[in-house]
């Protein structure tokens, strides 16, 4: 007998257990005796310790005292905060002079504006955006942390990254306004529509030329006081190294991951050695052999500062494991993809840059996000060889006269910081993994 | 089956007029492949004219694919000679990625870029090869969505069509490229049977613009209508090379008839 279906079930409401709060709780918190017993339990132990935190943080501390023996007299058992906020600037910016701490500001102001126009979405060619910021934005950042007199390189670069700056900022106002580029809307406002392409292009870069010489002559007289690298310090200089370090790992184990893979034995049997060296010894002696064994190595003469070698050494070390990171996620292209890029007349170069990295370093945004983490924390190391990072602040906290043993309180502080940072960077790519999926499989 | 599933157009269309000139195009001199140990391809000679279309069937195993793959160089033949387009294919990186921009390709699994937009994956070739300008690449490949019925799929992403939608941006990919031969290697074998229809609609549609083509398929349908010349492949050696009407109704060779007699 043939069964025939002419008319359509409509849906019924869901069982009250699926949708409100009580049948959501009775179905995951107290399904049973032993689960409910659990729960009891764990909200208890949840309890005690936001209370125990929330009196000695909170309730019962001191944030506003000159010694920490009127921390004690006013309470015994509350955190002494005023410790730490006395010590803020210090935390913050190491042993910096007082009075050029604006440089610092401003530096930061700068990478801030350099790099804004990265979200926003009107702004074009986010890419060139992105490979200045690496290429010259320290440049602009290291005059104006160290200052001094400028060699000829440097106030070529300096000039660079000041133009790149005005650029920067002008053509991201323009994007944002108008959705044009900065070319764009020169040509458009103020060219010669039966100007040809070519002549048009002359004029922007005659254009781009002059700003350059202008910049040149006028940064030749302006002139900061040096700040000696030995006065940086604090979370400053945690970022400086921690930045430096993520900014060229990057690009570094891209190049180590692929001469790994790379066919020419000798470049395959640098690259594998050079990764394996590096990947099986510690960050701490690493850095130790960079500041101790590495001034050895050198010729008479060549002194590189403590904190150079530092940075060099975490860049290394960083970008190895970069690179195995890297590698893992070019295993995961299918052999598809490079035959398709191939059959379209891809060599090489553009198949990597246009078919292969894009989507392995797409897989790979927790992994390279993730060593990205641990490349911050694991920067507090340099504390051990004698830089005063942010580290080494919290600790001479409790060093200080007024401050004596005062350990705790900075401490606390101090993982505060980093967890906030380390949690933004983990959304943030968490963030950047959904809007950048495009395999729509889920 | 999948006899079924071409029926109509086989129905609907005469055996296409052939457009072969006499000029050779393809030219396989003694080739001779090995993976590893196995010899995949055994003295393979084959000439493929300006215009001609060649199908070539086998069971599986039988080295049709790899026979395909070196027209373009995804595989490297050990010894014999291949000539496309009067360019010797041999170690000469250049000799290859010029031989890669006249010859495109279709793949089993599209091969799309996932991380491109239909339009991008289209556009890529011309824009970054033939360093045509962005504008007019993107008309070139507007064209040829068009030709394969998928214009309003411009701006999604490959994961967003269906299994035949895929193979044809596939196609118009290669096609955007403005290639002298156009390779396919099994089309439709990772295509559902309705999809099947609508891939092989195409390539008809393509053949009769007097594209040379090459095609390792299954789709005996396809090939009745379209094949100048049906190539019969087993253990690595070209076994029976016949006009479709001759291949299909007087099979010389046993191994074709035992051949013929399971897939129709």
């Amino acid at each position: 007998m043939a069964i025939i279906k002419t008319t359509k079930k409509s849906a019924l409401s869901p069982p009250v257990s699926e949708t409100s709060p009580i049948g959501w709780m009775r179905k995951h918190l107290f399904s049973s005796t032993f689960n409910s017993l659990l729960t009891i339990v764990t909200i208890y132990i949840i309890y005690i310790t936001i209370k125990e935190v929330w009196v000695w943080g909170i309730a019962d501390a001191v944030w506003v005292a000159d010694t920490r023996r009127e921390c004690f007299n006013i309470s015994a058992d509350g955190a002494c905060w005023a410790g730490v906020i006395s010590w803020l600037d210090s935390i913050f910016y190491g042993r910096y002079p007082r009075e050029e701490l604006w440089r610092i500001n401003l530096g930061l102001l700068f990478l801030f504006i350099w790099m804004a126009p990265l979200w926003l979405p009107r702004v074009k060619a986010k890419i060139s955006i992105g490979l200045t910021t690496v290429f010259l934005y320290p440049f602009l950042a290291g005059y104006l942390f160290s200052g001094g007199d400028k060699g000829i390189f440097m106030q070529i670069m300096f000039t660079a990254a000041i133009v790149c700056l005005l650029g920067n900022t002008a053509h991201s106002v323009i994007g944002v306004l108008t959705g044009r580029s900065l070319p764009e809307f020169l040509i458009r406002r103020f060219g010669n529509k039966n100007a040809s392409e070519k002549s048009q292009r002359y004029i922007l870069l005659g254009i781009l030329v002059l700003s350059l010489v202008a910049v040149y002559v006028w940064q030749m007289d302006w002139k900061v006081e040096g700040v000696p690298w030995t006065r940086w310090g604090g979370l400053f200089l945690t970022l400086v190294i921690a930045g430096i370090g993520i900014a060229s790992a990057l690009p570094g184990g891209i190049i180590l991951a692929l001469g790994r893979r790379s066919r020419m034995p000798l470049v395959r049997v640098f690259s594998t050695s050079f990764i394996e060296l590096f990947r099986s010894v510690p960050l701490i002696t690493v850095l130790f052999m960079a500041t101790t064994m590495f001034p050895l190595f050198m010729p008479d003469g060549f002194a590189l500062n403590k904190l150079v070698q530092v940075i060099i050494a975490v860049c290394l070390f960083n970008a190895c494991y970069i690179a195995e990171i890297v590698r893992g996620g070019l295993q995961t292209i299918p052999k598809g993809q490079f035959e398709g890029a191939h059959t379209v007349g891809l060599g090489y170069w553009s198949t990597m840059g246009l078919i292969v990295m894009p989507q392995a370093l797409k897989n790979m945004i927790p992994n390279i996000v993730g060593n990205f983490i641990s490349l911050l924390k694991d920067t507090t190391l340099v504390s051990i060889i004698g830089l005063f990072d942010v580290l080494g602040m919290l600790r001479s906290v409790g060093k200080d006269l007024p401050w004596l043993g005062l350990h705790k309180e900075p401490l606390v502080f101090g993982a505060i910081m980093f967890f906030l940072i380390c949690f933004v960077m983990s959304k943030y790519s968490r963030h950047l993994e959904v809007k950048l999926s495009t395999d729509h499989k889920n | 089956m999948i006899d079924t599933k071409t029926q109509e157009t086989q129905k609907t269309r005469e055996h296409l007029a052939s457009a072969a000139s006499t000029e050779v195009i393809i030219d396989f001199n003694k080739v001779n492949k090995w993976y590893g140990d196995f010899h995949v391809l055994k003295d393979i000679d084959l000439t493929v004219h300006q215009g001609e279309r060649i199908v070539i069937c086998g069971p599986s195993g039988s080295g049709k694919s790899t026979l395909i793959r070196c027209m373009n160089h995804l595989e490297e033949h050990q010894s014999g000679s291949i000539v496309i387009d009067d360019i010797t294919l041999n170690k000469n990186l250049k000799n290859i990625d010029h031989i890669r921009t006249e010859v495109g390709m279709v793949f089993q699994n599209f091969n799309l870029f996932p991380h491109l937009t239909i339009l991008e994956n289209l556009t890529l070739g011309p824009k970054w090869v033939r360093k045509i300008s962005k504008v007019e690449a993107q008309a070139t490949a507007m064209k040829y969505l068009e030709r394969v019925n998928i214009p309003e799929q411009a701006d999604k992403f490959p994961g967003q069509l269906s299994g035949g939608q895929q193979q044809r941006v596939a196609i118009a990919r290669s096609l955007c490229m403005n290639p002298k031969i156009m390779l396919f290697d099994e089309p439709t074998s990772a295509l559902d049977p309705e999809m099947i229809k609508e891939v092989l609609d195409v390539m008809i549609e393509l053949a009769d613009t007097g594209m040379t083509m090459v095609v390792v398929t299954h789709e005996m349908g396809f090939a009745k209508i379209v094949a100048d010349r049906i190539i019969f492949m087993d253990e690595g050696v070209i076994v029976e090379e016949n006009d479709p009407n001759e291949f299909f109704h007087n099979p010389q060779h046993e191994r074709t008839k035992e051949f013929l007699s399971q897939i129709l």
